[in-house]
């Protein structure tokens, strides 16, 4: 496919004019965007070339413009409103959070919005604190709506034809300084990108270094001036702010061990913090991670220099690379895949009661096997492109504190014995599909918990997975 | 286009009579919640009865069981989400009773926060617009609602491109507990129309004939491309607010005996044969026990249910 120079906001045009082309329901609402062509100049042409019907000039209504985005969607048709200014997207919240984001659950799937809102943020351009935030921490945190943040032109091109396309609503970030400073091939003709993936922006083994927008530029500069030191970044553009790209994260920290977040949005309960708690959870950092990010100031100063000194740039980033490189392993950290407690699997727990003697442990184990025969869902490894059922039972056997699992099993098997509780959920171990308490034995009978993760084993598996199991110890 | 005033009064009277059955089963504790109808019905039934059912679209108010009954939904279904069952057709056990919405029925999904569904009925008419067809997008939503300011967006914004939408605003002096003196500083709501340039009527939202009659007008003008209607219902909040609300706490009782000489199921009663009029009734009673009865035995969903549909692909 041939590919020309654009820029990233002739990229994001072109997507809107290609769609509008392509599909007649696809619609244009917002402020300015008609005679005007946007404040940016998004939508330059678009009023001429498709008419007024299918590009709206509004009222300054951002709360109706949502609201009746969401209405279009119902109808089936394709609405992509423009929010002018991120910061003006506060009073729309609640018809992207609460009504596009929350329909299609609220009805079962009956009703649904398939709708696009576009809207600049970032700073940079002494726009104040109401003309420069960046707003992603707040609806990154909204099951139900895609959060999407390009940094390059190509996926700027791509991933909002894909937003326009996607039966889910859709929130599209464009950083206002990668309008026009950011420039690239972009393919001609039909281009989507919609694998949900994050961006390996420059491939590296020493530390892993992750940023959307404009900050993902400040970090690819930041790599290089490292590489002249001979430091090795890998880059990653997170680009699917939401859902997140879990496994491509997790797959460059087994790799690299170490973990820097730069964004420009606020530090505190930002993006960072919930990639810096993956990582943690995972058990794959050498070292505790690092975050560069907005100080938590009340706003984003117009003056020139606090400005400047507000939103990271790559020597910050710089500055904390070296940082993350000069750190001792952390005393708690773990490489790889260990025993470590991952509380982003859903889990479900099921309890039966069972005739049981004192002496129960081979017992047990032995209709552990057969029930994970019987059920191999129970005995498998879930990740997101698949769940592979395992040939091989392998119980992990945790005693307690003194004899805690081994790892590297198929199945945990929890028994603390006399001493432990007569009835306790266990924790599902990261690789395994489920776990399989045993509590106490009082008067010939004991409570056996089973917690599964619920992305692999549904009710009705550890029901039969219980069920095996209670036949054949009181057979 | 006149009005089937038997038609009307089964409506009304299935209306009263599930009202008063799901009241009992909200407040002995075997249902979530109620939300009463009660004095509301003859808006709910004079509209419905005059939009196109399966044709035209509603964005119901929350008080809007008798327009819900009019356009085709059963007791039945109307229980199933009463109980919040599985086959629940208007929120699959997600959301409260009155959360009404079916898009067999052309009923936008109503939300909880009041009136957000304002801006959805008008992208919903402007869908009209677009696709080139006649359907009618009717708008509903209580006094205490019209005071949001997005309800001034959306009438500015569909009176600007003349769509296909009427604007219902059922006034029943209360935002809850808050009285009109307090919502708003002219109790006139539907003098508001004329800031928009757009027709607006008051009616008596006590008399169904008066309802249906209004509604027709305004139907047929945005049927025929020209514009919006804002229409002003008045009437009376029989009941509490919902199941979970006091209302001696901020209504005298002597106002209420009040309201209620003017029942809009007694004033329609009055135009009936009597022995008409209490054979339907006597239907009515029978059908809410019989679906009340049906769909408090059906089943819940499933907790795995709570994983479907919060992205298409988890559908």
């Amino acid at each position: 496919m041939s590919t020309r120079t654009l820029s990233l906001l002739e990229a994001v045009r072109e997507a809107l004019a290609e769609e509008m082309a392509r599909d007649p329901r696809v619609v244009l609402l917002g402020e300015d965007i008609g005679l005007l062509g946007g404040v940016f100049r998004a939508t330059d042409g678009l009023l001429d070339r498709f008419g007024p019907e299918r590009v709206i000039d509004t009222p300054m209504a951002e709360t109706a413009i949502a609201g009746i985005a969401m209405g279009l969607a119902m109808r089936g048709l394709r609405p992509v409103a423009e929010i002018q200014f991120a910061d003006f997207m506060h009073s729309a919240m609640d018809h992207i959070v609460g009504e596009a984001a929350k329909l299609r659950y609220r009805t079962g799937g009956d009703w649904t919005a398939p709708m696009v809102v576009r809207t600049a943020y970032g700073g940079g351009f002494r726009g104040g604190p109401y003309h420069s935030q960046s707003i992603e921490a707040f609806y990154s945190h909204v099951p139900g709506l895609k959060v999407l943040a390009p940094s390059f032109p190509d996926d700027a091109k791509g991933m909002l034809t894909a937003a326009i396309r996607d039966l889910d609503p859709v929130l599209f970030l464009e950083h206002k300084r990668t309008y026009r400073a950011i420039t690239g091939p972009v393919p001609e003709g039909e281009h989507v990108v919609d694998d949900g993936r994050l961006r390996v922006a420059r491939a590296g083994d020493a530390l892993t270094i992750v940023g959307w927008g404009m900050m993902l530029h400040e970090a690819l500069a930041a790599a290089e001036e490292l590489a002249a030191e001979g430091v090795e970044a890998e880059v990653l553009d997170l680009r699917w702010l939401l859902p997140l790209d879990r496994e491509g994260l997790l797959d460059s920290l087994r790799r690299t061990g170490r973990l820097l977040v730069v964004h420009e949005d606020t530090l505190t309960m930002g993006l960072g913090a919930e990639l810096c708690a993956l990582a943690a959870e995972a058990g794959v950092l050498r070292a505790p991670p690092v975050r560069v990010a907005m100080p938590d100031i009340g706003g984003i100063p117009v003056a020139d220099r606090m400005e400047d000194a507000a939103i990271p740039d790559r020597r910050q980033v710089v500055a904390a690379a070296r940082r993350l490189l000069e750190k001792s392993p952390s005393p708690t950290g773990r490489v790889g895949v260990g025993e470590a407690y991952d509380p982003t699997i859903p889990e479900a727990a099921s309890v039966v009661e069972v005739r049981m003697g004192e002496a129960h442990l081979e017992a047990v184990l032995a209709a552990v096997a057969e029930a994970c025969r019987a059920v191999p869902q129970c005995n498998a490894t879930f990740t997101w492109d698949e769940i592979r059922l395992h040939d091989q039972v392998s119980v992990d056997l945790d005693l307690g504190p003194l004899s805690p699992a081994r790892g590297g099993g198929t199945f945990t098997l929890v028994d603390y014995g006399p001493a432990g509780s007569l009835l306790g959920l266990p924790a599902v171990r990261p690789g395994q599909t489920a776990t399989l308490r045993v509590g106490a034995v009082r008067e010939g009978r004991a409570y056996l918990a089973l917690s599964v993760d619920h992305r692999a084993v549904d009710g009705a598996d550890a029901g039969r997975f219980l069920a095996t199991l209670k036949g054949r110890l009181e057979a | 286009m006149t009005l089937d005033l038997d038609r009307a009064y089964q409506v009304i009277s299935t209306a009263r009579q599930m009202d008063e059955r799901m009241w009992r089963l909200a407040r002995s504790g075997r249902a979530h919640f109620a939300v009463p109808c009660s004095g509301h019905e003859a808006i709910g039934a004079g509209y419905g009865l005059a939009l196109r059912a399966g044709h035209d679209f509603v964005a119901p108010h929350y008080r809007d069981l008798a327009a819900m009954l009019a356009i085709g939904l059963t007791p039945r279904e109307v229980f199933l989400h009463f109980f919040a069952r599985r086959d629940d057709p208007c929120a699959h056990g997600r959301q409260p009773y009155a959360h009404w919405g079916s898009r067999a029925h052309g009923v936008v999904s109503l939300q909880g926060p009041q009136p957000n569904h304002v801006t959805h009925g008008v992208g919903v008419a402007w869908g009209s617009r677009l696709l080139g067809t006649d359907q009618v997008t009717w708008i509903a939503f209580g006094d205490g609602g019209a005071q949001k300011g997005e309800v001034h967006e959306a009438m500015n914004i569909a009176a600007i491109h003349k769509l296909p939408v009427v604007f219902c605003v059922e006034n029943n002096f209360y935002t809850q507990s808050v009285p009109s003196r307090l919502e708003s500083s002219r109790p006139d709501i539907g003098a508001r129309a004329a800031a928009y340039g757009i027709p607006g009527e008051s009616v008596d939202g006590m008399e169904v004939e008066a309802v249906h009659e209004a509604a027709l007008r305004a139907i047929a003008r945005a049927r025929a491309g020209e514009g919006a209607t804002f229409l002003e219902a008045r009437c009376y909040r029989f009941l509490p607010n919902t199941s979970n609300d006091d209302d001696t706490r901020y209504r005298p009782r002597e106002e209420v005996e009040e309201a209620r000489l003017r029942d809009p199921l007694a004033l329609l009663r009055q135009k009936l044969d009597a022995a008409r009029a209490d054979a339907i009734d006597e239907e009515a009673m029978t059908l809410a026990a019989e679906a009340a009865e049906w769909a408090e035995a059906q089943p819940e969903g499933d907790p795995e249910e709570m994983f479907e549909h919060t992205y298409a692909l988890s559908s």
